[in-house]
């Protein structure tokens, strides 16, 4: 039996099922196309199983409308990624939607996220990949878009988005064009061996263009700028399948044509990857360090875990630069290890953020507070989220980031001078990455959760649907599981970056080991503390005497706490922020009221600060104001008459023909 | 996995446990005689750790799960870290799963759990030492795992007890550039790492120079027992991991009661000398400003960076 | 190639081309429409007598297609763009006798380009393209010489039966795909310019689209 075309007829069929659905009536809609939704998650996720255990290609429809399948490992990692996080989200989203994000066109516009997210991993032929790439950023600018009527900055963000996901279209077009032309192959299976005749020059375009473009969907400094103002104003459901399942794809894209297509390349296309994705991980962390808007948080976040992918694939390159087959395959396992794991924790994140969104009507870090007792399932499920993506053991993320750390570390032995100074160097930047995540997500749980709520909106919450808890357990229950065991995961990333004769990482239910011999134990560390622990707290118990809970806590004698004298998020990232002041460049306002009668007494003194992204203010807002400069000069071309504008063609067209018959 | 190892590793965390009580009150016992006082003798850090185990613990009202669990929690992890390193025999059961990076991970667990719970507490002590915590620790993070991969190459992995029992059979590796290097940037993380001064100050009631009191400010009780006991578990830790860096001699190498014993005197020694050399340091220094401590701490990083190069480069010329 | 097919062909491409020209002499909207249907016949002949001669029976089919477009759905969608009764091209920017002159320096134009063609290919068919992109340059020449919305309309129908003709000429057929497509744009412009004519009607009281200029800032 072809499972294969079981499971991609099942995806087309419940894609079919999903868009219908959403034309039920209110009340019945969201739990049905939920339910399509999240089978079309399922089946993409067995389409992933199929592509590991039979990678085939097959082409569906003739003529004109056929579509070229290819299911292979690599393909089938972000298969599985897709899938499960669309099985969760819509389960979320059954319980999230309300209002716009309920209506039929969002539904719809949700189907088509998936169905096309999953054609691009499927994608076996350059014109398939392109489709799918296209009607992904279409249906993600709707979902965006989707409350564009309550706020000005939904438009601003989804326009942001508009702009950039089709210039990094443009380029990933571009890309393709030259690829295409240089080898004659539109089938991804056949395009390595054509295009590996083709010219230096040639192939380092299609590298830089493949950079430019994959890297604006995968949030890479700098053409980052939608990240941070479209993850936020997009509903919580879409916001955790963008940040954990479409940016991922920018990665796959890059695989795919960077390292299974174009294979070799010279040292600097690996120092290039190495930089920028060094550069976007510490700024990505150091914003979401100071941020205070919890999604702006997690979307920066993105930004840097995204980098810390492209790091790995740099040194990947490196290594196979410098003919070292095994560091390398270590070097891409880590890249998709750390993809995966992302995808989990930030789609968890995404959703508990969504979660609290909902219950308060808060996003700010600094008027938050006090939800693990309001609302506990949540701030628990949380907690795991922030615990990955600090990347500390039990959960996922810290098996990724050692994973990474390792495959630079293991590059020293016999490199080459050039590589002997950039790896070092990004094993500081994954270091201090590393340490700033933590900065970071104890933050957002600390202040976001802990302690007393800082306002009236969160001092009301209470804890969600059943069906968002449902959604965010799934994805937290992935998360530890692949913390403790990533046998499975790591045995299909093992098969994705099969190098003839050797197994760079092997991983055993309680042990993963490198082919340099490094080795982590996940369940022996967390049994060990989990036991000392246990022994500890016994002890003491058993020695000690009953505790007594609701005093009143220290207030320096005689004063009363309240929510205000708590710290906040801007205090308490506030050392840091003074630390890395030159790259982050705070704006600072002081505004003094004196009083109406005399200049020398003070009625009033006001305070505000900001942290913008510099990228945006530096680099973007000077070029679209130049841009804006010259629209402006060119209104003079346009007087608004249309016969006048039919004239310039006609003109044109005059003088065309008589260059052509002269 | 043998009996034995199981045994040495037993006596591992068992004599850490014992022994960090033991050490803070030498640090005091060294000080107070230096500055002129008489001191309270070595063994009263126990005295009071016993006195606290006996009183009752009070949780404040608006505090939750986080408070309770966080003393539990940071005890697990120093002691699961006890276990991990090489202190006594690079023998122990756990000692292929004594990864650096792993190692430094449990220890960041613990101190986030305890920042966590200072934030818990609501008051703007905890939100004070927690923010100053974090800051440090975000810092350190890129130090230590720099000066102990710059260890690596010569063993060819990350491994703890492989980099100690390499260091011990190669003692040539104990002068070269990167050891100094190395030896320089792990004694500032580990001031940084344990609170001592110049970065913290450990016998401080102020405000403005608290960061490790403020966040343990509301404890009281058992919770506070194992909080004080944890500290200084994690004292002896990183003394003891940058002792045996820097002097392995001793440590036991082979499967034998003997090796082990000798193993057991070697690191008391050294742990002692280590421990005198900072105890009589602290008098001569003040604390630093805040804000002059990122200053320091990039000043580790750039030692372990020069540190990693110098190794990347030997091993290159070399091999 | 028989006497029969090429005296055909040269009929049909005449009628075409008549009826382009009398678009810029025709004042009257409702009259107009109907030369464009009659056009959309014309052009329809000259399709079914390509394929007759070549035994092409898609292309025949597609004859068909073209008839039902462009000889009833097109004008009907034409007359409910204009929405008076009795409208009518008053004041063009270029008057009738200039228009016409035009016509005929656009034609020789025409042929002067397309001679390379002709001399690549000598057929009847091949010959009788120049008049193809006459029609296309005489539908341009109406979008930028006339006022009305519905006149508008009628100089984009006129460039791409202009269009249709050369394809049809110069390749025999052109892929289904191709011309399901471009009948699809039509079809869509079309829509859209109905829509916008009757809400410039609606703003401003006539479909003058000078007036258009009152919009810029």
């Amino acid at each position: 039996m072809n499972f294969a075309a079981v499971v991609v007829l099942g995806q087309g069929v419940f894609t079919v099922l999903g868009t219908l659905a959403s034309f039920l009536p209110p009340n019945r809609r969201a739990l049905a196309a939920g339910l399509a939704t999240g089978l079309l998650g399922a089946t993409g996720f067995a389409t992933g199983m199929v592509a590991f255990t039979r990678p085939t290609t097959m082409e569906v429809g003739s003529g004109l409308a056929q579509v070229s399948i290819r299911l292979d490992p690599l393909g089938g990692i972000f298969l599985l990624i897709i899938g499960l996080l669309a099985l969760a989200a819509s389960c979320y989203a059954v319980g999230y939607v309300s209002g716009p994000s309920a209506s039929r066109t969002s539904w719809i516009a949700l189907t088509l996220f998936i169905a096309s997210m999953q054609l691009v991993a499927m994608a076996g032929s350059v014109a398939v990949f392109v489709v799918g790439w296209e009607s992904m950023a279409v249906t993600s600018l709707l979902l965006v878009w989707t409350e564009h009527q309550h706020s000005r900055a939904v438009r601003s963000a989804g326009l942001w988005y508009a702009a950039m996901s089709q210039l990094g279209f443009l380029l990933i077009l571009g890309m393709f064009a030259l690829l295409v032309s240089t080898g004659g192959q539109s089938q991804f299976l056949n395009m390595h061996s054509a295009v590996s005749t083709g010219s230096p020059l040639l192939r380092s375009g299609v590298f830089l263009l493949a950079l430019a473009g994959f890297g604006m969907k995968a949030g890479l400094v700098p053409v980052h700028v939608w990240l941070p103002r479209a993850h936020p104003e997009a509903p919580s459901h879409v916001s955790a399948l963008m940040s954990g399942a479409m940016v991922s794809l920018g990665i796959y894209g890059l695989i795919r044509i960077v390292i299974e297509v174009l294979g070799r390349g010279p040292i600097w296309w690996g120092l290039l990857l190495l930089a920028f994705g060094g550069v976007s991980a510490l700024y990505g962390v150091l914003q979401a360090v100071v941020a205070t808007d919890l999604k702006r948080l997690l979307a920066y976040s993105t930004t840097e875990n995204m980098g810390l992918a492209t790091v790995a694939i740099g040194a990947a390159l490196l290594f196979v630069a410098a003919d070292r087959p095994i560091p390398a395959g270590v070097a891409i396992g880590a890249a998709l290890l750390l993809v995966v794991n992302h995808a989990f924790f930030k789609g968890l994140l995404f959703l508990a953020a969504g979660a609290v969104l909902k219950a308060t009507g808060l996003r700010d870090l600094d008027r938050l507070g006090g939800l693990v007792s309001r609302m506990p399932t949540t701030a628990r499920l949380f907690a795991v989220g922030a615990l990955a993506a600090a990347a500390l053991p039990p959960a996922n993320g810290f098996v990724s980031e050692w994973l990474l750390l390792q495959s630079l570390v293991q590059g020293e032995r016999g490199s080459s001078t050039v590589t002997a100074l950039a790896l070092p160097i990004a094993v500081a930047v994954v270091a201090l990455t590393a340490g700033l995540a933590v900065a970071t997500f104890v933050k957002a749980f600390g202040i976001g959760f802990l302690a007393r709520p800082r306002s009236e909106a969160a001092d009301l919450a209470v804890e969600s649907p059943m069906a968002m808890r449902f959604g965010m357990g799934l994805l937290a229950l992935i998360v530890v599981i692949l913390g403790l065991f990533p046998t499975a995961v790591l045995h299909w990333i093992a098969l994705a970056t099969t190098i003839p004769g050797a197994r760079p990482i092997t991983a055993t239910w309680a042990r993963i080991q490198l082919a340099g011999g490094a080795s982590l134990a996940p369940p022996m560390l967390v049994a060990l503390t989990v036991a000392f622990g246990a022994l500890m707290a016994g002890f003491v118990r058993w020695h000690g005497r009953p505790r007594r809970t609701g005093a009143l806590t220290w207030g320096n004698g005689g004063v009363r706490l309240s929510s205000r004298m708590e710290y906040t998020a801007t205090s308490f990232a506030e050392p840091l922020q003074r630390v890395f002041d030159n790259i982050l460049r705070p704006e600072q306002d002081v505004s003094v009221t004196p009083v109406a009668e005399s200049r020398y007494l003070v009625e009033r003194v006001g305070y505000e600060q900001r942290v913008d992204d510099v990228v945006e203010t530096r680099f973007y807002q000077p070029l679209l104001a130049i841009g804006a400069a010259w629209g402006d000069w060119g209104r003079r071309l346009a007087p608004g008459s249309v016969h006048r504008y039919v004239g310039y063609v006609f003109g044109a067209l005059l003088i065309a023909f008589a260059v052509i018959s002269l | 996995m043998t009996v034995f190892s199981v045994v040495t590793a037993l006596v591992q965390v068992v004599l850490v446990a014992a022994v960090g009580p033991i050490l803070v009150g030498v640090l005091r016992q060294l000080r107070a005689r230096v500055e002129g006082r008489v001191g309270a003798g070595i063994l009263q850090p126990w005295r009071d750790l016993i006195k606290l185990l006996r009183r009752e613990p009070i949780s404040a009202a608006g505090t939750s799960w986080v408070l309770i669990l966080a003393p539990v929690v940071l005890m697990g992890t120093s002691l699961a870290v006890a276990v991990l390193v090489p202190y006594v025999s690079t023998r122990s059961a756990t000692a292929n799963s004594s990864d650096l990076f792993a190692v430094v991970a449990l220890l960041l667990v613990g101190t986030v759990v305890l920042t966590l719970a200072g934030l818990d507490t609501g008051t703007a002590f905890g939100g004070m030492g927690a923010s100053r915590e974090i800051t440090i620790a975000a810092l350190v993070e890129p130090a230590v795992l720099l000066a102990v991969f710059a260890l690596s190459p010569p063993a060819g992995s990350t491994n703890l007890a492989v980099i100690v029992a390499r260091r011990v059979s190669d003692q040539a590796q104990l002068a070269s550039p990167v050891s100094l290097l190395v030896v320089v940037a792990l004694m500032i993380v580990t001031l940084a790492e344990a609170g001592r001064l110049p970065v913290d100050n450990p016998a401080t009631h102020l405000e403005l120079t608290m960061i490790h009191e403020a966040m343990v400010l509301e404890y009281s009780g058992r919770d506070l027992a194992l909080v004080e006991w944890a500290s200084s578990i994690r004292l002896v830790i990183l003394l003891g991991l940058t002792a045996n860096l820097f002097l392995p001699w001793g440590v036991a190498t082979q499967a034998g009661a003997l090796a082990l014993l000798v193993g057991v005197v070697a690191f008391l020694a050294k742990l002692l000398l280590f421990g005198a050399v900072l105890g009589i340091g602290e008098v001569f220094i003040a604390k630093f400003r805040l804000f002059r401590v990122p200053e320091l701490l990039a000043g580790a990083v750039v030692l372990g960076f020069l540190a990693v190069m110098a190794a990347f480069f030997l091993v290159q010329g070399s091999g | 190639m028989s006497n029969q097919f090429v005296q055909a062909l040269n009929l049909a491409a005449g009628l075409i081309l008549l009826t382009a020209v009398l678009t810029l002499w025709i004042r009257r909207v409702s009259t107009l429409v109907r030369l464009i249907a009659l056009q959309g016949v014309a052009l329809a002949v000259l399709v079914g007598t390509v394929a007759w001669h070549g035994h092409d029976r898609q292309l025949g089919l597609l004859a068909f297609g073209i008839l039902a477009l462009k000889a009833f759905v097109l004008p009907y969608l034409l007359r409910r763009v204009s929405t008076q009764p009795g409208e009518a091209e008053t004041d063009p920017l270029v008057n009738v006798p200039a228009s016409l002159l035009a016509a005929a320096a656009l034609a020789a134009i025409s042929y002067a380009v397309t001679r390379p063609l002709v001399a690549l290919v000598p057929s009847a068919q091949v010959r009788a393209t120049p008049v193809g992109l006459t029609i296309a340059l005489i539908g341009l020449f109406v979008l930028l010489t006339r006022r009305r919305a519905v006149s508008q309309v009628i100089g984009f129908i006129l460039i791409d039966n202009g269009i249709a003709v050369v394809a049809f000429l110069t390749t025999s057929g052109v892929p289904l795909v191709v011309e399901l497509g471009s009948a699809l744009d039509v079809l869509l412009a079309i829509l859209v310019l109905q829509i916008l004519t009757n809400r410039i009607q609606a703003v401003f009281g006539d479909t003058d689209l000078d007036g258009l200029r009152e919009l810029r800032d």
